[in-house]
């Protein structure tokens, strides 16, 4: 089934840009207001990709605010004061109201979150069983306000335009560095999309809250409670990232979810979504200058205060000791050994790509040693390494074979990871390594999309001339690199690993759990 | 970057968009978007015929250059693949595609070949699918031809390596026993058996016994028969000289012997389920999922592009789109909810609208969709339901031709499965002259509520309990109620849990 729209890319593998041959011509210009615009021409298919990224993302959440980014990205499709709305002017009052109340059911809440402290009530503050006869009135007042809003509203009125004219692909997606906004159009329809997207960050109006509040949590149910390791997965995030920014999932809490306010999404977009904090960027099919014309029309109206930077100045303290979760869940056995990285612009991000490409594939040396050899797992192994704005990971997962422990496979794994340690690569294994990165970086440059996503992303979690320079990096690599990268980062004692034994099984592996905790 | 070759049938369309690319400097802000005037532009569907060329073995390939990227992409498509399965070997085109691409071919050992093609930095991959198949290469221009080398190996004296059949029957087997794990995978398991019927082709599954059965001769047959240039067409683009290439081509894929054995037809479906609603407990999940519908139709049908348009506006992937609109933007009450009707060229397609929601929401939200449905066979549909739609598929129409190996790679799969090129030059003038009333008509020819098969999976006893505010919402209104046994994962046997 296709999902569009706020797909929340929690994990993605670093490919790189495009090789030393393969220069993307990006032409940058900073508007007076501060918003970034990079425009690459490419004259195939009569066809834009367009798209803008606020340089923030889950990082950026403080707590009790966690989904926010997220939670936004959803209210940015909801229209403006211009898009949206029968009447506007009658419409603010009726939000103003809403508002007012919505502070006065947090102030019933947290009246309740002291009854629950003193043991009053059980369970959870928004079970309406708990609920106060005032919070119960206040909640009904509420809903009939949101009923009189619901005829002022055009409902989709943001994207029906977009269809008419014949978008594509109309998506967003929150990472926990990024908020991007993208879509592609018939190459004449560009003015369309400076238009609606300059008026959107403009002036957006975030009305028909509580549903989109409810298709969140129902996003939440799809991707985290309703499959078979979503919510240990998040829960191996939290351990993996205990004491850093980045420890909260994408989607946030369930308990924050219930209780942001439409006033704290309005504070949150006032100060991550000002121009200096915002990418643009086209590529396709249309003349740079009448681009850059449109911009300063359309963007250059855009009024900005200035944006806080990125506020992940903590980081989690550096491990001491190995740490470990067993659980039981409906899935094949499998083992995920993580460990602290870097972010992708470190000078170790691409050392730790090809360390990556070393292991990986069948071809890599997991799955001779893992598979071929050592028989303690099933299918191809995967090494990825995934790296963020202020941080990153790299890790190993595998599936247990038939039989097997998952005390051995991690073993393997770790022997595997020392002897990069200890020995210095071959040549020719190096080689192929960075000749596949080389040939990925050119291959992503075919599709508009993907090099649309691509430039945002370097820019939203380094800068965007990562996307010529990497290749550069990534072949100025040697095999002492590697090595060191292994020794220095890869220790034994600073992994995190997550062990899933399936559902009712854990009888006939109990001793291969019982290892350190 | 390099600059574009002109000699290809996407030309004019370059030169229209680069003329109308710029606007009016100094132009004022319309005060509504709909007053943007925008200019106009053409896009002819590329030339299959130009791209035509025959190998001396006769088999047909779409061949384009593409100077835009120092790369090179090849698609090699057949017909034939799981519907060609004996009975009791369940499996066996799943295990074929895996041990023919990791099994080594010509004078290399599994690994070597595995080694050869990465370290060019290819990509090569093997897939067989329901009723067709393809084998497909992509990496640099200056290593085209040592990796056409590969392909013609593969394609010629794959070796079927032992060990690495070992280990992809391993693979499957492990495969199998999470095959329950994901109630997503479980609701498109049950969904084709219903639509389809058990004993189709297409729900003949692996199981233990069957991917036990399968031996290494087993593979290397299944293998022989559909790699066999009589039933075969390739689609080649890339950074290269066409004339050169088509010299190479005929020095590789042009060599394989045609074996000449022609496959039988894909059967035909003949045992969907009775309608009715179907039950799968999942006890303890804490969102239903749930689809709606019956089996579709198989080309060529008439009315396809007026049925294409009715399914988007009911439930296309556009917040438009009246499942999103209603069920999602708001009620809140799902992320995703959409409708599909795809037409199949071998065989049939389905004809779905599916959901997931909270447990005790799933009977409203169907009900919802039922009505929804119900006022699309009316023809209720604007003018401004039409064009949105009209023109989102003119749109996907340019994504679809969007590089030159997408229109080859689209042409050749068309051929395999016997689709006119014909279909996508009268594209854009069969979606213009869809209708209101034909809308109408389409849905209510092809969208039949008599025999709707409603499949819901999730925490059972919940979903039947629904909603305190809504007590009038319940799925029995939909049909009569029928529990689905869970099935072993391994012997796909009813199993009690």
């Amino acid at each position: 089934m296709k999902i569009r729209r706020a797909a929340i890319v929690a994990t993605w593998l670093l490919s790189v840009a495009a090789a030393q041959a393969q220069q993307v011509a990006v032409r940058q210009e900073v508007l007076g207001n501060g918003l970034r615009l990079l425009l690459v021409e490419r004259h195939g298919a009569p066809l834009v990709s367009c798209g803008w990224t606020a340089r923030t993302g889950s990082v950026d959440e403080a707590p009790g605010l966690t989904g926010v980014s997220h939670l936004l990205e959803h209210l940015m499709f909801k229209g403006t004061r211009t898009i949206g709305t029968r009447d506007f002017a009658r419409e603010e009052r009726l939000l103003a109201e809403e508002d007012r109340l919505q502070a006065a059911i947090e102030g019933e809440y947290s009246l309740l979150r002291d009854r629950l402290r003193r043991g009053e009530i059980a369970g959870d503050v928004h079970d309406p069983a708990n609920a106060t006869p005032e919070l119960a009135q206040a909640r009904a007042q509420l809903a009939r306000l949101a009923a009189d809003e619901h005829a002022l509203v055009v409902r989709d009125e943001f994207d029906r335009i977009y269809a008419a004219e014949g978008a594509s692909d109309l998506d967003a997606y929150t990472t926990q560095d990024q908020t991007a906004y993208v879509v592609t159009l018939p190459a004449n329809k560009l003015e369309l999309w400076f238009w609606l997207e300059s008026d959107r960050l403009a002036a957006p109006v975030f009305r028909e809250f509580e549903a989109e509040r409810a298709v969140v949590l129902e996003e939440r149910r799809m991707r985290t409670e309703s499959t078979p390791t979503g919510l240990l997965d998040e829960e191996f995030d939290a351990m993996f990232w205990a004491g850093s920014p980045y420890s909260h999932p994408v989607v946030g809490w369930p308990g924050d979810l219930d209780s942001i306010t439409r006033e704290q999404a309005a504070t949150y977009f006032a100060r991550r979504y000002a121009p200096n904090n915002v990418t643009a960027v086209v590529v396709g099919d249309f003349v740079s200058a009448g681009a850059l014309d449109l911009a300063r029309r359309y963007f250059g109206r855009l009024q900005g205060g200035r944006s806080a930077p990125s506020e992940a100045a903590t980081s989690a303290p550096p491990r001491r000791s190995a740490r470990r979760m067993t659980a039981e869940a409906d899935t094949n056995p499998q083992v995920t050994i993580r460990f602290r990285a870097v972010p992708l612009g470190h000078r170790d991000a691409p050392a730790f790509q090809l360390l990556a490409d070393l292991l990986d594939r069948r071809t890599g040396r997991l799955y001779p040693a893992l598979v071929e050899t050592r028989k303690v797992a099933v299918g191809e192994p995967a090494a990825t390494f995934d790296p963020l704005r202020h941080d990153g990971s790299f890790e190993v997962t595998a599936e247990v074979a038939e039989g097997r422990s998952p005390d051995d496979l991690e073993r393997a794994v770790l022997d595997e990871l020392a002897r990069l340690a200890a020995e210095p690569v071959g040549d020719r294994e190096l080689e192929r390594a960075k000749h596949l990165e080389t040939a990925d970086a050119i291959r992503q440059l075919r599709s508009g999309d993907e090099l649309l996503r691509r430039l945002m992303l370097d820019d939203a979690v380094d800068s965007w001339p990562l996307i010529n320079e990497f290749p550069r990096r990534i072949a100025a690599v040697a095999p002492g690199d590697i090595r060191r990268v292994a020794a220095g980062y890869l220790a034994p004692e600073r992994r995190c690993v997550a062990v899933y034994l399936r559902r009712g099984d854990s009888a006939a592996v109990a001793p291969a759990a019982g290892g350190e905790r | 970057m390099r600059a574009m070759t002109t000699r290809t049938a996407l030309a004019a369309a370059l030169l229209a968009a680069i003329a109308t690319g710029a606007t009016a400097a100094g132009a004022e802000i319309p005060r509504r978007p709909e007053q943007l005037v925008f200019p106009p532009l053409a896009f002819p569907v590329p030339d299959a015929g130009a791209m035509r060329v025959t190998l001396a073995n006769g088999l047909p390939v779409y061949l384009v250059e593409d100077r835009s990227l120092p790369l090179v992409e090849v698609d090699v498509i057949f017909r034939g693949g799981q519907y060609l399965e004996p009975e009791g070997k369940e499996g066996l085109a799943q295990l074929t595609a895996r041990v023919w691409r990791n099994g080594g071919a010509g004078d290399l050992d599994a690994r070597r070949f595995d080694e050869a093609v990465d370290d060019l930095g290819a990509k090569l991959t093997t897939e067989i699918g329901p009723a067709t198949g393809r084998v497909h290469l992509d990496l640099l221009a200056r290593d085209a031809g040592r990796g056409l080398d590969l392909l013609r190996d593969l394609l010629l004296a794959p070796r079927f390596d032992p060990a690495r059949l070992a280990a992809a029957r391993a693979e499957l087997l492990a495969d199998l026993r999470s095959r329950n794990d994901d109630p997503a995978d479980v609701e498109d398991r049950e969904w084709s058996r219903l639509v389809y019927g058990e004993r189709y082709w297409l729900n003949r599954l692996p199981t233990e016994g069957s991917l036990g059965a399968i031996r290494r001769e087993d593979v290397a047959g299944f293998e022989r028969r559909l790699a066999d240039p009589s039933a075969m067409v390739a689609a080649v683009s890339g950074d290269f000289e066409r004339a050169a290439m088509l010299a190479r081509l005929d020095a590789t894929l042009g060599s394989l012997p045609r074996g000449g054995v022609a496959l039988p037809p894909v059967p035909q479906p003949t045992g969907t389920a009775p309608p009715g609603v179907y039950l799968v407990d999942v006890p303890g999940a804490s969102q239903g999922r749930v689809s709606i519908g019956h089996l579709g139709a198989r080309r060529p049908l008439a009315d396809e592009f007026a049925l294409k348009v009715a399914a988007d506006i009911a439930g296309g992937p556009g917040f438009q789109a009246w499942m999103l609109s209603r069920i999602r933007s708001e009620e809140g009450l799902a992320y995703a909810a959409y409708a599909d009707f795809t037409v199949g060229s071998l065989y049939p397609g389905d004809f779905r609208a599916s959901f997931q929601s909270k447990s005790s929401t799933c009977a409203r939200a169907a009900l919802m969709t039922t009505e929804l449905l119900a006022k699309l066979r009316t023809g209720a549909v604007t003018d401004a339901e039409l064009r949105m739609s009209r023109n989102s598929f003119a749109a996907a129409l340019l994504r679809l031709f969007e590089t030159r190996f997408q229109a080859a790679a689209r042409f050749a799969q068309d051929e395999i499965e016997g689709r006119d090129h014909a279909y996508w030059s009268g594209y854009a003038d069969r979606m213009a002259a869809v209708t209101a009333p034909a809308v109408g008509a389409a849905a209510k020819a092809h969208i039949r509520p008599g025999e709707y098969i409603v499949l819901v999976v999730g925490d059972v006893a919940e979903i039947l309990k629904g909603g305190a505010d809504h007590p009038e919402a319940r799925l029995d209104h939909l049909g009569p109620l029928t529990r689905v046994p869970p099935r072993d994962p391994r012997t796909l046997l009813p199993a009690a849990r």
